[in-house]
């Protein structure tokens, strides 16, 4: 009864590898297995890790997919039960907000300032300069 | 003896670096440039020694003892000479001294030349210093074990073999364009003349530096056995930095060279290249990237390290405060030209080496906090990984890449658009019906269609626009055009082949684990594998589990065999994925582990990576490009040094196209 039992669990643990049939749904699914850290491996996400905890958590993004859960209420359930480090994509609340904005306010800041200083110091009168050797761009 | 000889050399290096470092900045002349030949070959030599000594198997070198053994295929107890943390010391100070050689023996007898070599003598002089005396590779072991201790199995792989000695000539490379900014700035000359002259030593950093990182990527695809070939790995991120901002580098150059502008930028970029360089180094042999306690107890190689950043760093820094302000502004231009094109450039690839840094680095800041309790523990762990670099980077690179063509054909000064853009809609149209397709066939994936239109946007465009330069002369011209036109045109067109390929690779990737035991089936996107079971195999040093695969698509068939392998010195187990490829991507098939008490049942990963070869491809293409702008340069100096020893004005160039000035 008992060995019966096992079987059928480790049945269910080796079909749960089957992808979900709703093809929009899988998708969503893989794409979380990707940015999912595999708590156990060095750094690796759990749709590449072969280790058996990655085996569960994949079966665990499935089923809950398959419940109807967003992909940000999975992202939470993992990172609630196992802190911020299992997931590759930085929090967006709090001060994870300045990590997101950085990138872009540096490229509008520094690009502003030059593009301001270039187009106030503009003369109208310049002309192209000859390409004498037809290089183009000389890379 | 030969260990003893490697030792000796090694110390007569560091006799001649210091005293080419002395002579360098001081009198400077003949005797700096023999000195710095004798550098590069004392340490040429003292490296053979090592080498013969791996492939002597001598174990009474406590390094070949650790990291050889004999059962160890030729080619890698070569490669296993700077397999290991001191042999690739011993590469570093080699490479460090051969540019300051090679330098010694190709560059023009003159101010900026003999401060370069002093400096480059100062740089050699630490990183030798540090090798002898805190990592020698040169140590004997009084009682020599029967064998070796093996090297990481992980490491026997030819395209890891490679990877060091590319990846040490990038980053070790930019230490040579490092003392050329220090020398310029020491001398108050920073000129079209300084920018020339550093143009080919950046050009070959940074191509050698694409080959290397190309080569770990094609390392972790083809040897780690998860099919991916980037992932945002502190490791990775390392020598991504460098390489971004040799980018801005390499192109800001031609500014500086062409038109005398943006001199002060451009040798901050020269000094920040090779600092980037030195962190990089710095989080890899820490130790300080897997945890801060891993730095903690053995804190000696990063603070040597950190020493030296902050030394080679804080000086060239100085330097430049110091002379920058009288730097002078260059010739005006307007915004709508190929300057401004370039600042663009510069601008997109600084930022985005600014958050590649801050992604690499949080991390291990919030780790610290943690550590000494300045934040809560339970928030002091975080993980930035690709959704963040994908959704910051990625945009911005795309962006940037609009304007590529447009730069291309532009004009010095000040450019007419509109010609321009009517030249290049044909590729415009060509771009969005290619994006268009994309996002039909990809599911309506917006940023698979949007990097398919870039990408192909960048690739036709260059076409045209080397169709605009052939033109004038008929088809003749095609192999008339200056070689610098064909490097950068490649180099662009290989960016392009290479977003294409890493948009669709990543978007439509796809992968899943399949249970099965012998006999079973398993079905993907048309494609059947039969597993048909497990054999056992034995290498030179190590022993096989070999799955054989019957692969079925469309008619034809055929085995391939994934493979794990343990060796058993090591202790360590590797996959070796099998890949059938296909006109449109790899199938790749790793083999996995046995599943828990349940008897012959194996995981099989099945990966279908679509265009990979485009993506490792369009790398190489950079790289021939970088290389190809520096034969040119080459090439073009040799009749110009045999007329005049001086700067002389370039000839002109007697091929150029009439009427192509846009």
């Amino acid at each position: 009864m008992k060995a019966a039992f096992i079987i059928a669990l480790l049945l269910q643990s080796s079909a749960a590898e089957a992808p979900l049939s709703d093809a929009a749904k899988e998708a969503r699914a893989q794409g979380l297995m990707r940015e999912l850290r595999c708590v156990v491996c060095e750094n690796e996400p759990i749709s590449q890790s072969t280790a058996d905890i990655a085996v569960d958590m994949r079966r665990v993004v499935r089923t809950q997919i398959d419940k109807g859960a967003t992909d940000s209420e999975v992202r939470q359930y993992f990172v609630d039960r196992y802190g911020q480090f299992v997931s590759f994509r930085p929090p967006t609340d709090g001060w994870g907000v300045a990590l997101w904005a950085f990138p872009f306010l540096l490229l509008l800041g520094v690009g502003g300032a030059i593009g301001f200083r270039m187009l106030k110091a503009r003369r109208r009168d310049l002309t192209p300069l000859p390409d004498d050797r037809g290089e183009g761009m000389d890379a | 003896m030969i260990a003893e000889l490697g030792h000796l050399l090694a110390f007569l290096a560091l006799a001649t670096a210091a005293a080419q470092s002395y002579l360098g900045l001081t009198t400077g002349g003949e005797a700096p440039r023999r000195l710095a030949v004798a550098t590069g070959t004392f340490l040429a030599l003292a490296m053979l020694t090592l080498v013969i000594s791996f492939v002597r198997l001598d174990f009474s070198v406590a390094l070949v003892a650790k990291n050889s053994h004999s059962l160890k295929p030729i080619i890698y107890r070569i490669a296993g000479a700077w397999g290991n943390h001191e042999g690739s010391m011993l590469l570093w100070c080699m490479i460090m001294a051969g540019y300051g050689g090679a330098a010694a023996l190709f560059m023009r007898n003159d101010r900026l030349r003999d401060r370069a070599l002093g400096v480059q003598g100062l740089l050699t002089l630490g990183s030798l210093a540090y090798l002898l005396f805190a990592s020698s590779p040169f140590t004997r072991l009084t009682d020599p074990p029967l064998d070796g201790g093996g090297m990481n199995p992980l490491l026997q792989d030819p395209a890891v073999a490679l990877h060091p000695p590319f990846l040490y000539m990038g980053y070790v490379g930019m230490s040579f364009v490092f003392s050329l900014a220090a020398a310029g700035l020491i001398n108050g000359k920073i000129d079209q003349d300084w920018a020339k002259r550093v143009r080919p030593w950046a050009l070959t950093a940074w191509s050698a530096l694409t080959v290397g990182i190309a080569l770990g990527a094609i390392w972790a695809y083809y040897e780690l056995g998860w099919g991916g070939w980037w992932f945002w790995d502190p490791v990775e991120n390392a020598s991504f930095m460098p390489w971004l901002v040799g980018a801005a580098l390499v192109h800001s150059l031609i500014v500086t060279e062409k038109r005398g502008g943006m001199a002060a930028w451009t040798v901050f970029l020269a000094v920040l290249a090779f600092c980037l360089s030195l962190l990089g180094t710095f989080l890899v042999r820490s130790g300080v990237m897997t945890s801060v306690h891993a730095f903690a107890t053995d804190p000696t190689r990063g603070l040597v390290l950190l020493a030296g950043l902050g030394l080679a760093g804080g000086a060239a820094l100085a330097l430049f405060a110091w002379r920058a302000p009288k730097l002078p502004a260059g010739p005006e231009f307007d915004p709508v030209s190929r300057e401004g094109a370039l600042v663009l450039n510069n601008l997109f690839l600084s930022v985005g080496a600014a958050l590649v840094l801050l992604g690499t680095v949080t991390p291990m800041v919030v780790q610290w906090l943690g550590e000494i309790k300045a934040i809560p523990p339970e928030n002091a762990s975080l993980s930035i990984g690709e959704p963040y670099f994908q959704l910051t980077l990625a945009p911005m690179v795309a962006v940037l890449l609009l304007f590529l063509p447009l730069a291309q054909a532009a004009p010095w000064r000040k450019a007419d658009v509109s010609p321009l853009l009517k030249w290049l809609a044909p590729a415009a149209v060509v771009a969005v019906i290619a994006g268009l397709l994309a996002l039909a066939l990809g599911g309506w994936g917006i940023w698979l269609g949007f990097g398919v239109l870039v990408g192909t946007w960048v690739v036709v465009g260059v076409g045209f626009d080397l169709w605009r330069r052939v033109r004038p002369g008929g088809f003749g011209r095609v192999f008339r055009l200056p070689l610098t036109v064909w490097g950068m045109s490649i180099a662009h067109i290989g960016m392009g082949i290479f977003v294409i390929g890493a948009t669709v690779e990543t978007a439509a990737r796809t992968e899943r684990t399949f249970p099965l035991h012998s006999g079973q089936t398993a079905e993907m996107a048309g494609w059947t594998f039969e597993f048909q079971g497990i054999r056992s195999e034995e290498g030179p040093n190590y022993y096989a589990t070999v799955a054989d695969v019957k692969v079925t698509h469309g008619g034809t068939t055929e085995i391939i065999s994934p493979e794990k392998r343990f060796y058993p010195v090591a202790d360590t187990s590797t996959t070796e994925v099998a890949i059938r490829k296909t006109i449109g991507g790899d199938v790749y098939v790793a083999l996995g582990d046995t599943i828990r008490d349940e008897p012959g049942v194996w995981r099989l990963r099945i990966a279908h990576h679509p265009l990979i070869d485009w993506v490792f491809g369009g790398a190489a293409l950079i790289a021939v490009g970088g290389f190809m702008s520096l034969a040119a340069r080459l090439r073009r100096r040799a009749p110009a040094a045999a007329v005049t020893a001086s700067p002389a004005v370039e000839p002109s160039n007697e091929n150029a196209p009439a009427g192509v000035t846009a």
